[in-house]
């Protein structure tokens, strides 16, 4: 506590005074004076008239006005002023009767953590000294500091730093371990285990870039192996565990297809995308395909593994490369799963001026509507949204906007309008317009197509009409 | 739509939460949460790591020292929603004081007399039919087998209409006869049974109540700002939505031009709803704006085309049985709207195909909650719908809304939420990310990505000091952090967010949060008040805020944000952050020495302490002693308010020249200007608040006219000599110690005053206390001169001869002190009383008495009351013969009121005491006044013995 103290005392001192130090006369002089009244008077000095539990509520009410000014220097971003409260805080350590669910010891390593990572003058020697203060103040939030410590040394490029400390709290024991020391142990040994794979990867660069020299090729190889164990290890456990590992998935499967160990590999990849108590993430799922795809898969585990994607997450960006996959393939079931797949991503306000997915809707649409075979995928697909899509993508404004930013979006649009509403469509008949205007061949054409098939609209919208041709 | 390839590690769980909590004032700081290798150094030797939280963020400053008001103050009082102390019982005086003093007092015997006066028939209609044959309304007698069944209603019907003119008097329940009637009848008179309405009325209370605590009727809040594009133009414009009125039922769309202070430009669209504006919720589709509006049981949408002068137009209105606890409209369909009410049921609204239901369950989704709130937004997918209750947030898809759904937050451990955590707002952050959602807990902010559901992709303790009920995002270019404000209802508190990414990196926290200007930190930027004005206006500018807003505008290489906040009181704030392109080594200076006003917890204080309402109390007191002088200083204030402003616009202008870097924790000149405006404006809107019935005060309009009481028409020349000279000494901020006689016509000061304004103990006394001569008018008091009591005396027993035929035996026995016993005891009690009463300090400060006598020397006319009171003044100013006794009761009743001078000590009072037999008429002279107010004291030993 002591130690605390005076480190505490310290540590925003010289960060106040700047450059201007080692006078302690002037010291209280330089001090800026504090912009408001000054807090209560301290309980205790005020004499032995107050009976103690007077004292105690004086105290704790003298507490908390502190710590509302601390809160609000710290919303205004006024570090000084904040620490110079803060080091009244400290007083608060002195009587920790609170029960609460976050006390004052915790307060003052939040608190000082934020003014040290703002404060003008603050160096990192400070904030280590701090932080390793503040680790001796809570036996319970020992991990979590220590992880926040670790957190900042890793921003701040201190690796080495950084791995030490994570040794250091991996080896912490004390007493049995709550359920969340358990998760926070379990970070710091995953965390580890990432920082091993980096000092791995960095050796494989090496080993990579000088190849050929053959004895010092035997050290670093051996020094590699060190790093996949240890980290293997490490990231093998938290793996296991529900949650997000995106991280540490990539990082264990990288070392898994290094060494060759593709089994272990697709089954921890599996096991990530298709387990039902991990979180439906679509990271997962990407992983797995780009997993499948370097093994050379077969096209069916690919789409089945995009399936499954296009199933949780419509919108995902692989969307397109599915749909060309899709397209590639010889049978009737995929094309149709093709159209399915780009009217869906379609949908969404992300997609909307993709003019990727527009051209492969537009091109699949018209391959479509020329060997007129499949006219009721696109009508089933259309029956949907029909009610909503003209105003959502086929809108007058929106072609509009579309000409000016991007012709050849409008284009593609302007085509699938053509096709769905015919050519009576305001966003077909106002890029038409413009296009024909800037004597763009290509709207010639479009024109000409859409007129040729016309009848389509009438087929796709459902109207009856006795001039479909057989 | 990129998913970032890598997100921050989490731990995923399910079930209920798990972590013990509450709020922590300091939960949000010096965490980074988690790390994520990744950033600008992928090819560096060194892996580079960011943080969730903690990443630098764009540098925002308060661009002035408070908030500014946008709009001047709509004309018509204010009425404030009710407070604590409203709904508590608090016996014994203090619930008197508190009930005088707020606007909105629950006065239920009131408002079941509108009741009846409004809906006669509902209240009284069978039972009048009924009781038709026995209740006889006609002036002549009744015959005697009448009488048997029907009573006489006239005399009844006249004591209600004179109790209307005897409002105030404490003696009002003296009217028998009705208070006969009412303990017969009340229990069956009217036909609302009792035992429902207390019912309805214990409801409404606890609605009330439950307001007071958390009203989340004002969800999403009641203000919207519509940009305009700017075509050329330099300054930007745009339009301010926001409700309006006395009771907030007028819905405005004021044109705003947003130059260094946002004002106004021409005259509002004005449209009067027929319910108080709740939410107000806009989009822009098409380059049209939707405006939807949601009050109670009723919801409209509005297009205005994002053109100047724009005319916008009524589209749709739908009527809801149960109130609609959300609005929102959506950003991707023209006349798309959603529509939540407090049964649980979720409506998709489009004005051309009507209201399709999505989903009625009064249930909540994920565990039970008795909260009916509900609340629906749109998602990335235009058909798919969000719908929120306290538990949680699920999405549904529009096509097929039984089978298509799946859920997007759960209060748990999936979202690693505290016990007792629940939603509170959420909102779809379109304008950012497509996929992105935003929801708050009174704990927490969490930003959801609805590709990943369940897991937040970011989640941040933002440990405001109410629940986030209002939420704005500004969307940031790429590169660039978006920024989201949350604000909240009855704290005013503001506060900017910053985060990035979402497609191409995973979420990111950036910067740290900023605290804003609140609409009650203006306070002590205005110029200082009258007590009584400043107590106004600070309830006025620390009204619950209502609804938030916020633009950015981009000039050039100049960022600025501005942000709009709304009271409920109807006040439009608005505040302008710059934007401080990144300098490493700030100078330390610039942001340490500025402390934002008005944030300080130290502010905060006079408004909510309830030592803070006690001594308002006193204040009051004293005002009301005060008021008739006061009342001509603050008309003399009013009007010359247009002379001194040019002055001090003059010194502030002249300030920023003396101190070349002007701290901005003084308001800009144009802004002090704006400040000064507004209140000009509302004060011209408020009117003298109503005098209460509290005090037993009567209303003298109905006895005399101005001119029966005003002696001379006027202010004389001495009064209009001595407010120059007060203002004079106001101007040179001296202190006037005592009227010096040099100043002042040889006519002594006081008598005419007392002349002028009819002359009462207390106002004599402290006429006396201001000149400094307080010793002497005590002694002047005390030891009255016997010459003058004698006259007084004489004209009494006149007047008491000529009334004795009219007066009542009754009133004959107020009083029993013959005048002899009076005058002894009085001449006696004199030296004595004068020695506590005595300032020391005047004593030593030499004499004031010998320096002026003349002037403070009481008048040896009878007292100006007696004067007043004699029929012979009474009939020369005018007062008809049957007024004169009314004025006379009045005044003897009127007597009673003013507080007491010091008694006499009560042994001396004992032995004085000399009971007498002859009756006497009660005169409100001041002799009198003083022993019939202590004659109670007297009376009590002899009845003990």
């Amino acid at each position: 506590m002591d130690s605390f103290l005076e480190e505490d005392e310290e540590a925003p001192v010289v960060v106040v005074r700047g450059k201007r130090r080692r006078s302690p006369a002037s010291q209280a002089v330089l001090q800026p004076p504090l912009p408001l009244p000054f807090l209560p008077p301290q309980p205790g000095k005020g004499g032995a008239l107050v009976s103690s539990n007077e004292h105690k509520l004086n105290f704790k009410k003298s507490k908390e006005t502190c710590l509302s000014y601390i809160q609000d220097a710290l919303l205004q971003k006024q570090w000084k002023r904040a620490a110079e409260f803060l080091t009244c805080y400290v007083e608060s350590l002195e009587k920790d009767y609170s029960r609460e669910h976050i006390g004052p010891s915790e307060m003052i390593w939040r608190i000082g953590t934020e003014i040290l990572w703002h404060h003008s003058q603050s160096s990192m020697k400070e904030f280590n000294c701090f932080m390793e203060q503040m680790k001796t103040l809570g036996v319970k939030r020992y991990l979590k500091v220590c992880l926040e410590h670790v957190f900042h040394l890793l921003c701040n490029g201190q690796i080495d730093e950084a791995y030490q400390n994570l040794s250091l709290a991996e080896s912490w024991r004390f007493g049995e371990q709550t359920a969340i020391q358990d998760k926070e142990m379990k970070l710091i040994q995953a965390y580890r285990g990432l920082l091993d794979y980096c000092s791995w990867s960095k050796q494989k660069k090496i080993l990579l870039e000088h190849g050929e020299d053959g004895f010092a090729e035997l050290t670093i190889e051996q020094e590699m192996h060190g790093y996949f164990r240890k980290a293997a290890v490490n990231l093998k456990e938290i793996i296991k565990i529900p949650g997000v590992w995106d991280v540490f998935v990539k990082c264990y499967v990288d070392l898994l297809e290094f060494y060759g160990d593709h089994n272990e590999a697709r089954q921890v990849l599996n096991e990530y995308a298709y387990n039902s108590k991990f979180p439906a993430n679509p990271n997962a799922h990407v992983y797995l395909y780009h997993f499948l795809k370097r093994q050379g898969e077969s096209k069916k585990s690919l789409i089945s593994a995009l399936k499954i994607l296009h199933d949780i997450v419509p919108s995902h960006e692989l969307m397109i490369d599915f749909n060309t996959m899709l397209q590639k393939s010889k049978k009737r079931k995929k094309h149709q799963l093709g159209l399915e797949v780009i009217f869906a991503a379609l949908d969404y306000a992300g997609w909307k001026e993709n003019a990727k997915a527009w051209s492969c809707l537009a091109r699949q649409v018209k391959q479509i509507v020329i060997s007129e075979t499949h006219l009721d995928w696109i009508k089933h697909e259309w029956n949907s949204r029909k009610d909503w899509w003209p105003a959502f993508h086929f809108s007058h404004y929106l072609a509009k906007r579309n000409w000016q930013g991007n012709k050849s979006l409008s284009y593609e649009k302007a085509l699938v309008a053509g096709i769905l509403l015919g050519k009576d469509c305001k966003y077909f008949k106002y890029v038409l317009h413009q296009g024909c205007k800037a004597q763009l061949k290509r709207f010639w054409m479009l024109k000409k197509f859409v007129t040729r098939h016309n009848p389509v609209y009438l087929r796709i919208s459902g109207r009856p009409d006795s001039s479909v041709q057989p | 739509m990129e998913f970032p390839a890598v997100l921050f590690p989490s731990y995923f769980g399910a079930g209920p939460p798990r972590e013990e909590g509450g709020p922590s004032p300091v939960a949000g700081w010096g965490e980074h949460g988690q790390v994520l290798e990744g950033g600008p150094g992928r090819r560096q030797v060194q892996p580079a790591f960011v943080p969730l939280r903690g990443a630098t963020g764009e540098r925002w400053e308060a661009g002035g020292a408070a908030a500014v008001p946008v709009l001047l103050p709509s004309a018509g009082c204010w009425i404030p929603s009710p407070a604590p102390q409203d709904i508590l019982y608090h016996s014994g005086p203090g619930r008197k004081l508190r009930a005088g003093k707020s606007g909105a007092t629950l006065d239920f015997a009131k408002q079941m007399g509108h009741f009846f006066v409004d809906h006669p028939e509902d209240a009284f209609g069978s039972l009048g039919r009924l009781l038709h044959k026995n209740f006889y309304l006609g002036n002549a007698k009744l015959k005697r087998p009448a009488r048997n069944s029907t009573i006489r209603m006239t005399a009844l019907v006249e004591d209600i209409n004179r109790l209307e003119a005897r409002r105030g008097c404490p003696r009002q329940h003296l009217a028998s006869r009705l208070r006969w009637f009412s303990h017969l009848c009340r229990d069956w008179l009217f036909e609302v049974p009792l035992g429902l309405l207390a019912d309805c009325l214990h409801e409404e209370l606890m609605q009330q109540w439950s307001d007071l605590l958390f009203d989340d009727s004002l969800t999403g809040g009641a203000l919207a700002w519509l940009p305009l594009p700017d075509r050329g133009t330099r300054t930007p414009v745009g339009r301010l939505v926001h409700p309006g009125g006395q009771a907030m039922n007028h819905l405005y769309f004021q044109d705003v031009v947003l130059e260094e202070l946002p004002h106004t430009r021409g005259s509002p669209a004005e449209f009067e709803l027929s319910g108080r504006i709740r939410q107000v919720a806009a989009a822009r589709v098409d380059g049209q704006d939707f405006v939807g509006v949601r009050s109670d049981y009723h919801c409209g949408v509005w297009r205005v085309p994002a053109k100047r002068g724009a005319v916008p137009t009524v589209l749709q209105v739908i009527h809801t049985d149960v109130p609609a606890s959300c609005l929102t409209v959506s950003p991707h369909l023209p006349g798309e709207l959603s529509v939540c009410t407090q049964s649980g049921t979720v409506y998709l609204w489009n004005v051309e195909t009507g209201l399709q239901q999505l989903r009625h369950d009064p249930q909540t989704m994920f565990f039970r909650d008795h909260s009916p709130w509900r609340w629906s937004d749109f998602t990335a997918h235009p058909r798919v719908l969000t719908c929120a209750d306290r538990t949680g947030l699920q999405c549904l898809d529009a096509r097929a809304p039984k089978k298509c759904h799946f859920d997007l937050f759960k209060v748990g451990e999936e979202a690693g939420c505290q016990q007792g955590e629940r939603v509170v707002l959420p909102m779809y952050l379109g304008r950012a990310h497509p996929s992105q959602y935003l929801v708050t807990t009174q704990f927490s902010v969490y930003v959801l990505d609805e590709r990943l559901p369940l897991v937040p992709v970011l989640k941040w303790a933002h440990m405001m000091k109410a629940p986030p009920l209002f939420a704005n995002v500004m969307p940031g270019k790429p590169g660039r952090s978006h920024k989201v404000l949350l604000g909240a209802s009855h704290t005013q508190e503001l506060l900017l967010l910053q985060y990035r990414g979402g497609s191409q990196s995973a979420c990111q926290l950036a910067g740290t949060p900023q605290k804003l200007h609140d609409m009650a930190g203006c306070l002590q930027h205005l110029p200082t008040q009258l007590p009584r004005r400043h107590h106004l206006l600070q309830q006025r500018l620390s009204a619950p805020a209502a609804g938030l807003a916020a633009t950015l505008q981009e000039d050039g290489p100049h960022k600025s944000m501005l942000v709009f906040q709304l009271s409920e009181a109807g006040d439009v704030f608005c505040q302008r952050l710059t934007h401080k392109a990144a300098q490493p080594p700030a100078p330390p200076s610039r942001d340490e020495a500025t402390t934002a006003p008005g944030s300080s917890p130290l502010f905060e204080a006079p408004a909510s302490s309830p030592h803070a309402l006690g001594s308002e109390g006193e204040e009051e007191e004293e005002q009301t002693f005060y008021l008739p002088n006061l009342e001509v200083i603050i008309h003399d204030e009013e009007e010359d308010m247009g002379t001194p402003a040019p002055l001090e616009e003059a010194e502030l202008l002249q300030e920023p020249c003396a101190s070349p870097q002007p701290s901005p924790a003084v308001p800009s000149p144009a802004a002090a200007l704006r400040y000064r405006r507004w209140l000009r404006a509302l004060f011209r809107t408020w009117k003298e608040p109503p005098r209460h019935t509290w005090l037993p005060s009567l209303s003298q309009r109905r006895l005399f006219t101005r001119r029966d009481l005003q002696g001379t028409a006027g202010p004389s020349s001495l009064q209009r000599q001595v407010r120059q000279r007060l203002r004079q000494t106001m101007q040179e901020r001296g202190l006037i110690q005592r009227w010096e006689p040099l100043a002042i016509q040889p006519p002594p000061l006081p008598q005419t005053l007392e002349l002028a304004e009819g002359l009462d103990p207390l106002s004599a006394r402290l006429t006396a206390a201001w000149a400094g001569d307080w010793e002497q008018w005590w002694e002047d008091r005390t030891s009255f001169s016997v010459a003058q009591r004698q006259r007084a005396l004489r004209e009494r027993r006149r007047r008491q001869k000529r009334a004795k035929g009219r007066r009542s035996l009754s009133a004959s026995f107020t009083s029993s002190l013959t005048y002899q016993s009076e005058l002894s005891e009085l001449s006696d009690v004199g030296p004595s009383l004068r020695s506590p009463g005595r300032p020391l300090v005047l004593s030593q400060e030499g004499s004031p008495r010998a320096g002026s006598p003349p002037v403070h020397s009481l008048p040896p006319s009878p007292a100006p009351d007696e004067a007043l009171l004699s029929s012979q003044s009474l009939r020369c100013r005018g007062i008809p013969k049957e007024r004169r006794k009314t004025l006379r009761d009045y005044l003897s009743v009127w007597a009673e009121g003013p507080p007491e001078p010091p008694e006499p000590l009560g042994s001396q009072a004992s032995q004085l005491c000399i009971p007498s037999s002859q009756s006497q008429l009660c005169i409100p002279s001041s002799q009198s006044q003083l022993s019939s107010a202590s004659q109670p004291r007297r009376k009590r030993p002899r009845m003990g013995f």
